[in-house]
Formats: C-alpha cells, sequence, structure tokens
C-alpha cells in the first residue's frame, strides 16, 4: 500500500476510531491484495510507511468477498463490480484477505 | 570486550535510506546523513526480532543519491556517526533490488567492520550491484527483491546478527541465508572424494539432483568483439537501458522492473526534442532527459557523424528498456531476442547506452 494511502488510513482511524473503520481494498491480484490488508491490520510488511510496526487491526475486505457483495444492492454490484468478478481470480484473493483478516482484525 | 563488557543489551546502530525513514522518495534522495536516536522503519522489524537481546540504540540516515555521488565523504560522515555510539553490532539495510541503496549499504557495512571493527552485515536481493561488490567483505543476508520480503530477512538476520556479535559459528550460505562469500572450510566426512564424486556423477548421469562441493564462479564476462574494419561504411544501431521512448511511451514501459523493451524509427529524425522523445526510466531524474533524449542516446551527434561520412549510417531504429532494477536474466532475453534483427538487418556495430 503507497505511503499516502497509509497515511490516510492512519488519520481517519485516529479520527473515527478503529472499532469504525471499514477498508475495503480494490488489488486486482492476490498477492497485493493480501498486502494491502495485511498492512491496515498487522502493519505495514515493508516497514516503509506510516504504518510501519501500527497494527490497526481494521476490518477489511475485498469487494469479490461474499460478506460485501451480500451487504449491497446486487443491481449496482453487478454494473459496478460483475464484469471484474468475472475475470479476476476471486478464490485467491478471497483466501488472502481472509487469511490477514482472521489473523489480525481486533475488530 | 565488546558486548561483554556491558553485559546488558547489545547495542545496535541501523542504518537506512530516505525512503525507509519516511522522509519521501526520489525527490529526497539528495537528503544528508543524519542521526536519530530512535528505531525507525525497518527498525522496528529488527526490534520485535530482536526482543531483549538487543536494542538500536540510533538509526543513521542517508539519501541514497547523496551517499552515491559523494561515497567517500558520505562514508566518512556516517562512520562518524556510527563511532559516536561505540555499537557493538551495525546492521545496513536491508536494501532488496534498489541498487544504489545496497551499494551504499555494502559499502558502509564494510567500512564499519574493517576500520571500526564492528560486526556488521547487511541484507539485499542477490541481483543487486551492492551484492556481487561486497559479499566477499561482508555478510550479506539473501532477500527477495521487494520490500514485501522484509518479515523473511528479519528472520534471517536476526539470528545471523546475533551469532555475528557473539563470535558463534557461522553456518553455511545455505544454513544461514547469506549470499556465498567464495570461503571453503574443511571439514571431516567419512566418504572419501572419489566415493562422493562417483555418487554425484551417477546422480547426474540419472538426471537426479546433486549437490555440488565446488560451484564454480559466475562469470559474465562477454569478450569484445573484433574492431569494426571500416567504421565509415559500417551502419551503427544504437541500443539503451536508458528509457529512451518516444514522446508518451507508446509500449507503456515499467519505469523499472522492465518487462520488455521497445524498437523505435528514428527515420528522419536528425535532432531528439520534448516533441518526440523522453524517458520512461524511473531511477533517475528525468528532466535532462526530457529536455533533450540526445543525452540518452546521441543520434543528433550521430547523423553529424553520418553527414560527414565518418559512419555509414545509422540503423533505422533504436532498441530500448529502462535498466531499472531490471532483471539480468530479462535483459538477457531481450538482447537474445533483437540481437538477431540487428544482424539480420545488417547491422555492424551497436552502441549501448545507459543513464
Amino acid at each position: 500500500m503507497d505511503l499516502e494511502n497509509q497515511r490516510r488510513v492512519k488519520e481517519l482511524t485516529e479520527k473515527y476510531g478503529a472499532e469504525n473503520m471499514i477498508v475495503l481494498i480494490g488489488g486486482a491480484e492476490a498477492e497485493s491484495a493480501g498486502l494491502a490488508a495485511e498492512t491496515v491490520t498487522a502493519g505495514d510488511p515493508t516497514f516503509a510507511g506510516p504504518l510501519a510496526g501500527v497494527p490497526l487491526g481494521l476490518k477489511v475486505y475485498h469487494p469479490v468477498e461474499p460478506e460485501f457483495k451480500e451487504s449491497v444492492d446486487p443491481d449496482v454490484y453487478d454494473e459496478q463490480i460483475g464484469m471484474m468478478e468475472m475475470v479476476l481470480d476471486v478464490d485467491s484473493i478471497i483466501e488472502e484477505v481472509k487469511a490477514m483478516r482472521d489473523e489480525h482484525t481486533k475488530y | 570486550m565488546r558486548g561483554g563488557e556491558q553485559m546488558g543489551k547489545i547495542k545496535v546502530v541501523h542504518y537506512i535510506n530516505q525512503f525507509f525513514a519516511g522522509i519521501g522518495g526520489e525527490e529526497k534522495a539528495d537528503h544528508r546523513p543524519e542521526v536519530r536516536e530512535e528505531v525507525l522503519g525497518p527498525g522496528l522489524a529488527l526490534k520485535a526480532g530482536f526482543k531483549d537481546e538487543a536494542e538500536i540504540v540510533a538509526t543513521v540516515i542517508c539519501g541514497d543519491s547523496y551517499f552515491g555521488e559523494n561515497i567517500e565523504e558520505a562514508k566518512k560522515e556516517v562512520l562518524e556517526m556510527v563511532k559516536k555510539y561505540n555499537p557493538d553490532l551495525f546492521i545496513a539495510g536491508p536494501a532488496f533490488n534498489a541498487g544504489r541503496y545496497g551499494v551504499a549499504c555494502g559499502t558502509i557495512a564494510d567500512a564499519v567492520q574493517n576500520e571500526l571493527g564492528i560486526p556488521s552485515l547487511t541484507a539485499m536481493y542477490e541481483e543487486n550491484p551492492g551484492a556481487d561488490m561486497f559479499k566477499k567483505a561482508v555478510y550479506i543476508v539473501s532477500t527477495k527483491d521487494s520490500a514485501a520480503g522484509m518479515r523473511d530477512a528479519v528472520k534471517k538476520i536476526v539470528p545471523l546478527a546475533l551469532k555475528l556479535v557473539k563470535g558463534e559459528e557461522i553456518g553455511s550460505p545455505a544454513e544461514e541465508g547469506y549470499l556465498e562469500r567464495g570461503i571453503r572450510k574443511n571439514y571431516f566426512t567419512d566418504k572419501r572424494g572419489s566415493e562422493r564424486a562417483v555418487d554425484m556423477l551417477i546422480k547426474k548421469l540419472k538426471g537426479e539432483e546433486f549437490e555440488t562441493e565446488f560451484p564454480m564462479p559466475d562469470f559474465d564476462r562477454v569478450p569484445p568483439n573484433p574492431a569494426v574494419k571500416d567504421i565509415t561504411k559500417a551502419t551503427i544501431a544504437i541500443v539503451t537501458s536508458g528509457g529512451a521512448v518516444p514522446k508518451g511511451n507508446p509500449d507503456h514501459i515499467e519505469s523499472s522492473s522492465a518487462q520488455k523493451y521497445g524498437k523505435y524509427d528514428i527515420e528522419g529524425i536528425f535532432d531528439l526534442n520534448p516533441e518526440n522523445g523522453e524517458t520512461a526510466h524511473g531511477g533517475y531524474d528525468p528532466v535532462y532527459a526530457n529536455d533533450d533524449l540526445d543525452r540518452v542516446i546521441p543520434v543528433d551527434v550521430l547523423r553529424e557523424l553520418e553527414k560527414e561520412g565518418k559512419i555509414g549510417k545509422l540503423h533505422r531504429y533504436y532498441y530500448s528498456t529502462v535498466g531499472n532494477g531490471t532483471a539480468v536474466a530479462n535483459a538477457k532475453k531481450f538482447a537474445e531476442e533483437f540481437s538477431k534483427e540487428l544482424v539480420a538487418d545488417g547491422v555492424d556495430a551497436v552502441i549501448l547506452t545507459s543513464t
């Protein structure tokens, strides 16, 4: 996750409280999605950004995950994400993001 | 009595660049050396790895360009900073595949070890230019090519660093995870050499995996071609890793770790300018290249030489990629492809330009 986005997530979390935050990540493949999920839960794995050593433990989802999909209007989902869902490796993205959530999310 | 006299935690000084210190990227690469009495960036990961055994007492930060452009001066400044803390251990990096950072880490780890007598180590990707330059002088832990490999790197750095500072025996590169240093150690074995050699030969004949006891060094030497017989009749082509591309970078050559190269027509172009050319390279300040791309590929001068009859002609196409962090294996693959085209097109000689 780039340094500017890390800073934004950190600032928003300080402002609204970690328990009130959900991060939606848009990485197009499993590895980058997993790294982003790790960044907002366990802290920046590259130790280069504002979240280095800062385990926020936020709730984090990728839009292709069922938890998100089931909580939004199916028509809008189809229109906005349907196409990407067909071309992405959904299973491995879910596996990566869920693994990070299960291990590091505190909320 | 290093380490022993204080009976407490091992004192560590850590060296990182401006990026990992959170100061900034390329635009801050001229940052002058400074020291902070705190744990920063990757130091946080090291700190977690060391638990209570060692403590980072200071972090030295230096911009990669500043170090690269003022090596002697920067080395002196950083050494002074390290010396002040009289640490038991010095760690630089990890630098992953960042070239200037890798060279800086190697340079300073080598200097701290040899000039201050303090155990030192660094870490980087095996293809980082700093690896070949310093792997014989200092321990370099082998890392992945990007910072996503930080956790793995720390897992290897911490135990090796503790062994170094305690003077414990260091295992083989494969056991400890550092790059081979070209050092051979004697050991006792119950099988004599001829038997081991025959075992290896049998495995080799069967197509099975075997591990040589005497790895050949990996020489990457290219014998120079014979001189061009008559340069006034030769067709000269330009090949560059400087990222030269037509304006707009039509093939989207990546600004680092390039996965492709481009072939571009320069027929009728006598001078490169901000309208017809730019650089895709992400590893140096592109202002001067974008202002006049002849600074990367000298089309203007070669056109003059062509006109004056000093060379036969300038080949119609130039080939270009970005050398920034690009894997050697990829670069070789690119060259294998377009070298055949160059030969088929009757090119007699190539001018290779870098950045």
